[in-house]
């Protein structure tokens, strides 16, 4: 008998054994399904119960100590193109994704992290009841089978579980280190610089990029500590950080929004220079550290 | 006497049977649906299905759920940049209930997602992708695929920070594809930059779009699991179409058969008195 007659033959065998030992759908099975969608149910509104309950009208109410929104806040900030609390972070199944960008460099594999390993792993499981066509269906007949969903739970959980706690400069830890950042590399008397690192730090670049030690390294963003040395210029980096696209760089968003907005010092005075100058001279200040 | 009243219907009861089978009746005549829902209650599943089956169905319950709350939100939710954030927390702060309304919606689709792995784990375990039901597999793929879809489309709608900047992200790395990146990252945008005409078209998949998919391919995958039959568990001592001829020389000394151990097929057919 060909496999495929076998396969047939153990189908007929299966239509011939329910309709001789099966037992109705309704109400047998139809009784747990009810049972456990109830449960689920339950389960939807409790989530729902405890979320709100522990969160505030005002998303900042819970900034200091998350332990008081228990399920997170009730919504973030308004978007706001222009300005700080930058977090880039999807949803939580997509943690997986998230972090499988931060173990491919920029630029040359970051690619596999971002359609390669995905697109694979969907064809893999396309296509898997054309690999798999042996008829068995006990574990213990399926090491290869079971060994693959082992390493696929192991290795999806710890990508979650890593994306979920993976270091997230807050605005405020970074806005911190912006004097030590401009001892270090010499750039404290130049007022224009100082504004533009508080922007640095306050417009989340840290959640890509590392200046001397602070910050993400994720999505493959270099470290900017020496970028001024890298001969682009104010003028340069003016329209680099501005579109970010224009230079093939299409996964930094466009900061273009900051040239509308003036930069301040630290005692609020004007410096008659836009927040997007700032940055720029800040960068090409940055000669790395002294 | 007494029992002739009680085997004859009286004739108020007849008219009201009459009067209620008049309806399903003219329904069935009609339509034949009577007879469909009949056929899809009484069909007979494997003797030994377990609560590992019901995953399927739990995953379509916090479908319902999305869909009926969906449409909820839809009537106070304003999909333009200048109003989404406000109708969000008016949503959540003032509308009776509305809290309630968008937290099982919030919720509820992560539920959903994590059902679908769970579902889909079952049917990797029981080996239930195997012929007959490569297809359902197909489209259990595709409803996984695009179930995330709709989470992804749905986080931009608060237009939040965490919403703007994670789509922003998202977005540009759906670029980073070759050949068709730039035109997908351009197609979700709906232009050059993330905006009004972005929350728009990520609404319109949101609410339109996916889940009509969704919908549609949650039809023919219930369709295919009537038509082939839920798969037994593997490992039970029942299982129906099981073949197990060829394990005859597996003792059967009388130790108990489970996981390991599997009973040949006429053994238990024997007992049941059964030819085969
Ligand atoms: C979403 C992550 C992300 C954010 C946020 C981000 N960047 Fe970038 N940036 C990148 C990536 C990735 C590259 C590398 C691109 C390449 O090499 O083509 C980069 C490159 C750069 C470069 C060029 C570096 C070089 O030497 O080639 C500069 C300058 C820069 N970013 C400045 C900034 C500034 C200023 C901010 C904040 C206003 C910022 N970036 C925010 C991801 C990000
Ligand atoms: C919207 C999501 C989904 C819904 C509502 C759904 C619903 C169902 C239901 C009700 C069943 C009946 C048996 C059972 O409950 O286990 C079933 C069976 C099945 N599902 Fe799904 N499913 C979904 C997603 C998936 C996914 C993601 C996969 C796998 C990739 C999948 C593959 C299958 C297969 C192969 C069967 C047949 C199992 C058997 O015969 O034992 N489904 N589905």
């Amino acid at each position: 008998m060909s496999a495929l007659d076998e396969r047939r033959a153990s189908f007929q065998r299966y239509k011939q054994d329910v309709k001789e030992r099966g037992k109705p759908f309704y109400p047998y099975a139809m009784f747990h399904d009810t049972v456990m969608s109830l449960v689920v149910v339950c389960v939807i509104v409790g989530l729902a119960c405890v979320w709100y309950l522990t969160s505030h009208e005002d998303p900042n109410r819970c900034q200091p100590k998350w332990s008081s929104c228990m399920l997170g806040p009730r919504y973030a900030e308004p978007a706001d193109p222009g300005t700080t609390n930058f977090v880039p972070r999807p949803d939580w199944y997509f943690y997986f994704l998230f972090y499988l960008l931060r173990i491919f460099k920029w630029p040359d594999s970051v690619i596999l992290g971002t359609v390669g390993i995905p697109t694979i792993l969907l064809i893999i499981a396309l296509v898997l009841p054309f690999i798999d066509t042996r008829r068995d269906r006990r574990l213990s007949r399926r090491p290869v089978a079971v060994i693959a969903a082992i390493l696929v739970v192991i290795s999806m959980g710890e990508l979650t579980y890593k994306g979920a706690v993976a270091k997230e400069a807050l605005a405020s830890e970074v806005v911190a280190a912006v004097p030590s950042w401009a001892q270090r590399e010499g750039f404290a008397n130049n007022p224009k610089a100082v504004s533009g690192a508080t922007v640095f730090a306050e417009a989340g670049c840290t959640a890509c990029h590392t200046y001397l030690g602070t910050g993400g390294g994720n999505l493959g963003a270099p470290d900017l500590s020496a970028e001024g040395t890298k001969g682009k210029g104010v003028q340069g980096l003016t329209s680099y950080i501005s579109d970010p696209s224009k230079f093939g760089n299409n996964v930094m968003p466009k900061f273009a929004a900051f040239a509308n907005i003036p930069a301040k010092d630290a005692k609020g005075k004007n410096l008659g220079i836009s927040e997007l100058q700032a940055l720029a001279i800040f960068l090409d200040a940055s000669k790395g550290p002294k | 006497m007494a029992i002739a009243t009680r085997t004859r219907k009286s004739p108020r009861r007849e008219r009201l049977e009459a009067a209620v089978n008049y309806p399903i009746d003219w329904l069935e005549e009609r339509s034949g649906l009577i007879g469909g829902i009949r056929y899809f209650l009484f069909r007979k599943v494997p003797g030994d299905t377990n609560w590992f089956h019901t995953l399927g169905s739990a995953t379509l319950t916090a479908f319902l759920v999305q869909a009926v709350t969906g449409v909820i939100l839809a009537m106070y939710y304003k999909p333009e940049p200048k109003t989404a954030y406000a109708s969000i927390q008016h949503i959540t702060n003032d509308v009776t209930l509305g809290w309630l309304v968008r937290g099982m919606h919030k919720w509820g689709a992560s539920v959903f997602i994590i059902l679908m792995f769970f579902h889909m784990a079952r049917v990797f375990l029981f080996g239930a992708y195997k012929y007959p039901r490569e297809l359902n597999w197909i489209i259990g793929v595709m409803l996984l695929v695009i179930g995330m879809l709709e989470g992804f489309t749905g986080y931009l709608l608060p237009w939040d920070q965490t919403a703007y900047w994670a789509t922003i992200v998202g977005i540009n790395l759906n670029g980073t594809a070759p050949f068709l990146g730039p035109y997908i990252a351009q197609f979700l945008r709906g232009g050059a930059e993330i905006g009004p005409d972005t929350l728009a078209r990520f609404y319109s998949m949101h609410m339109l779009l996916i889940p009509g998919a969704i919908f549609a391919l949650i039809g023919l995958h219930l369709y295919l699991v009537v038509r082939l039959g839920v798969s037994s568990p593997p490992w039970s001592k029942e299982a129906a179409g099981a073949d197990w001829v060829e394990e005859q020389e597996v003792s059967t000394d009388g130790r108990r058969a489970g996981l390991t151990r599997p009973v040949p097929r006429n053994y238990v057919r024997g007992q049941r008195g059964d030819s085969a």
